[in-house]
């Protein structure tokens, strides 16, 4: 538990310091909601709140990808994997470590997300329903975390990195979006039943908790080869 | 000498990188408390050989003993007790002295206490709270030199340690490598700076011990 302490504490404060990952997630955030809002030049989606609340989940993942593409950046360009993998920690700990700091990136970022997404389109007309959306975003947080922290350490093997992590990551991703945009926009025209409710956020939970047993049982294999 | 009484014992160790052989069947007998210097041209498998000694490389074919643990079977036995100085100081540039030492004491099982008393040894001590980037390359290598000594390692894998230290970082590597009871493998292009504290020159040549 100290280890992972460890490494939690030294991804946040190198974010502090090097404000690397959460700024240009924000920024990457305001510029899309930007160009959507003054392209259509409206605040009203063709398709509404659904459509915007689609397109918030849309967002998200890219947006994430921003956090994944600099996860082990550090480790990799000052060679420090050889210091991390001489320690004799397990290496699903590196991995937890390291998708509880991305969950905390894309928590961060989403605080300042959903407010301006509110701003820029949900103003006027129906809105989803704001604890289902939470839940949502923490639940598909956490599955963008256990399975970028594997993945974003596959790609920082490789040459190609900056190529081959959004083609590994984005397929990965579709049943995430659509189940966690289904559940949001579901809650926007009416209320939907508690039952399909919780079977959406069961979904997250199942997907969250299959890629958390992959990256432990896979990480290993991942850095050491 | 058998394998047993051996700090580090190699037998027909390979070590791939796509169709380049790195090492290519390397035997050595390593005895407790030897010092080592591993000499040869770029490119002779020196580096490779201490990286899969420190267990962030896999061998591909062969036997690697460190410790009377194989590897890679029992590699999380022998990352306890080795103490790897490689190229980079394999510190984070934005982290401070004192909390690079914090990070890898946590990782090694090592009580805090013990970086204060690493960082007076390597001359750092008044440099706690400086960046790691903010420090010359000489005090960089200082402060790998405290990174790979912080959980008292009784092996000890070293690539070029003497790269980029003033006569003080040469002093207190002298120091460490007179510890009595440690066992210590040194990558060098620099042989006769060891004269006197090693026990034995081993060439290396093309991935293997050369005749």
């Amino acid at each position: 538990m100290r280890a992972f302490r460890a490494l939690v504490r030294k991804d946040l404060v190198l974010e502090l310091r090097t404000a690397e990952v959460v700024p240009a997630m924000l920024v990457f955030l305001l510029a899309v909601f930007t160009l959507v809002r003054f392209a259509l030049g409206s605040s009203r989606l063709a398709g509404g709140s659904r459509a915007a609340t689609g397109m918030l989940w849309a967002v998200v993942v890219l947006t994430a990808l921003l956090a994944l593409t600099r996860a082990f950046a550090q480790e990799r360009e000052h060679g420090i994997w050889d210091g991390l993998l001489g320690a004799p920690v397990e290496r699903w700990i590196m991995w937890a470590a390291k998708a509880c700091s991305l969950w905390v990136f894309l928590a961060v970022s989403q605080v300042v997300a959903v407010p301006l997404f509110w701003l820029f389109f949900l103003q006027q007309g129906p809105s989803p329903s704001i604890p289902v959306l939470i839940a949502a975003l923490l639940l598909a947080d956490a599955g963008i975390a256990v399975l970028g922290a594997l993945l974003a350490g596959l790609a920082s093997a490789g040459r190609a990195r900056e190529v081959l992590l959004p083609v590994l990551f984005l397929p990965f991703a579709v049943p995430l979006v659509l189940v966690a945009s289904d559940l949001s926009v579901a809650t926007i025209s009416q209320q939907p039943s508690g039952f399909e409710t919780l079977k959406r956020l069961g979904f997250l939970a199942a997907y969250d908790t299959i890629f958390a047993l992959l990256g432990w049982a896979l990480f290993e294999y991942v850095v050491e080869e | 000498m058998s394998s047993c009484e051996a700090a580090v014992a190699c037998s027909g160790l390979v070590r791939r990188f796509g169709d380049r052989d790195a090492l290519s069947g390397l035997d050595l007998e390593v005895a407790r408390g030897e010092i080592v210097l591993l000499v040869g041209p770029n490119g002779a498998g020196k580096t490779t050989l201490l990286r899969v000694l420190a267990t962030v490389l896999r061998p591909t074919e062969g036997e690697a003993v460190v410790e009377g643990c194989s590897l890679p079977g029992q590699a999380r036995k022998v990352r306890g007790r080795i103490g790897f100085l490689a190229h980079e100081p394999l510190v984070y540039p934005e982290l401070t002295v004192t909390e690079n030492l914090e990070l890898y004491a946590a990782l090694h099982g090592v009580a805090g206490e013990r970086v204060a008393t690493l960082r007076e040894r390597v001359g750092l001590a008044r440099r706690g709270n400086e960046r790691a980037a903010e420090l010359s390359r000489g005090l960089r290598q200082r402060l790998a030199i405290g990174r790979a000594l912080l959980h008292d390692p009784s092996v000890l894998l070293l690539d070029e340690p003497t790269a980029a230290l003033d006569e003080d970082g040469r002093s207190l590597l002298r120091q460490v490598l007179a510890e009595e009871g440690r066992t210590v493998l040194v990558a060098t292009h620099e042989p006769e700076w060891f004269s006197g504290v090693a026990t034995r020159q081993v060439p290396v040549r093309a991935g293997r011990v050369a005749a």
